[in-house]
């Protein structure tokens, strides 16, 4: 299961090993992430918490369904980001 | 599909600058302050920091004794320290033993020695598979194990963290620590190939 994926990706990571963030938002969304748990907005262990529950929400979707659409942790990253801050109040969505 | 022009009001890359300038209106992040993290993250810390640790432990007998018994404080010998840099376990490879490392539940991966993880690492395809069939996973990688090598699986989390000691590759007896740093892959520290020597 997931072999051709998987090895998609691989391909993908030799011919740019050193890729970290697909798009420029992406690595403003960690950057402001990182940040703000630095700052003691929230600790990073918090953040965590609601990205392994949007990673784990789409696993399960993808267990269930076979679908594979590799590539959006960030998106997984940016709801548990707006999540948290929602959560403490820190800004509104 | 839509008629408007503006169609990406609500995508991901939107929504980040609206975040990031309301939080900045705020007063709580300094934007200048997220270009030096961005920056730190795509060209500072990455898997030559963790190269050196392993250069140092293939050289230094004693380094790697307490790289083994303690990989946060080895490390932070080096200077290799920071965010997700704590409770770092060393896990050294042998004639017997292949250890491979996962993130099952998100993308937990030891930042200060390794950078951010890779696309693949935080992949359905890969957190779904590295434990059920770390062996299927490796030959995707290119990587075939002899049968009676022992393949480790060892899932990453908050509590802990792990860096593969990939074997020394023979025929390098010669090569000097920044040599071999620089034949030490981001993908041997992971487990997921070994390190070759280099042709001659």
């Amino acid at each position: 299961m997931s072999t051709a994926a998987l090895n998609q990706l691989i391909e993908a990571a030799r011919l740019d090993p050193d890729h970290v963030f697909s798009a420029p938002w992406e690595a403003r969304a960690f950057a402001i992430a990182l940040q703000l748990s630095e700052r003691g907005h929230f600790t990073w262990d918090e953040f965590r918490d609601r990205l392994i529950a949007e990673v784990g929400a789409s696993d399960r979707i993808r267990a269930r369904d076979g679908t594979s659409a590799p590539g959006e942790y960030y998106d997984h990253f940016l709801h548990a980001l707006e999540r948290l801050l929602q959560e403490k109040s820190i800004a509104l969505f | 599909m839509s008629d408007h022009h503006n169609t990406d009001d609500s995508g991901p890359a939107a929504r980040v600058k609206a975040l990031e300038a309301l939080l900045t209106e705020k007063g709580l992040i300094d934007p200048g302050a997220i270009d030096a993290i961005v920056d730190t993250y795509e060209t500072r810390v990455g898997p030559r920091n963790g190269a050196r640790v392993v250069a140092k432990a293939w050289t230094d007998p004693a380094y790697r004794k307490r790289l083994i018994a303690d990989a946060t404080s080895a490390v932070a010998e080096l200077g290799f320290a920071g965010p997700e840099g704590g409770h770092l376990v060393a896990v050294e490879n042998t004639e017997r033993v292949h250890n491979l490392v996962v993130c099952t539940l998100c993308s937990c991966y030891p930042w200060p020695v390794l950078g951010l993880p890779p696309v693949w690492y935080k992949s359905f395809a890969y957190r779904s598979r590295a434990v059920s069939d770390p062996r299927g996973v490796l030959e995707d990688f290119g990587l075939e194990l002899p049968r009676e090598v022992e393949v480790r699986v060892w899932d990453s989390s908050a509590e802990i963290r792990y860096l593969v000691i990939p074997q020394r590759p023979k025929g390098t007896a010669r090569m000097s620590e920044d040599e071999l740093a620089a034949i030490v892959t981001r993908d041997s520290m992971v487990g997921v190939a070994k390190v070759e020597a280099p042709r001659a």
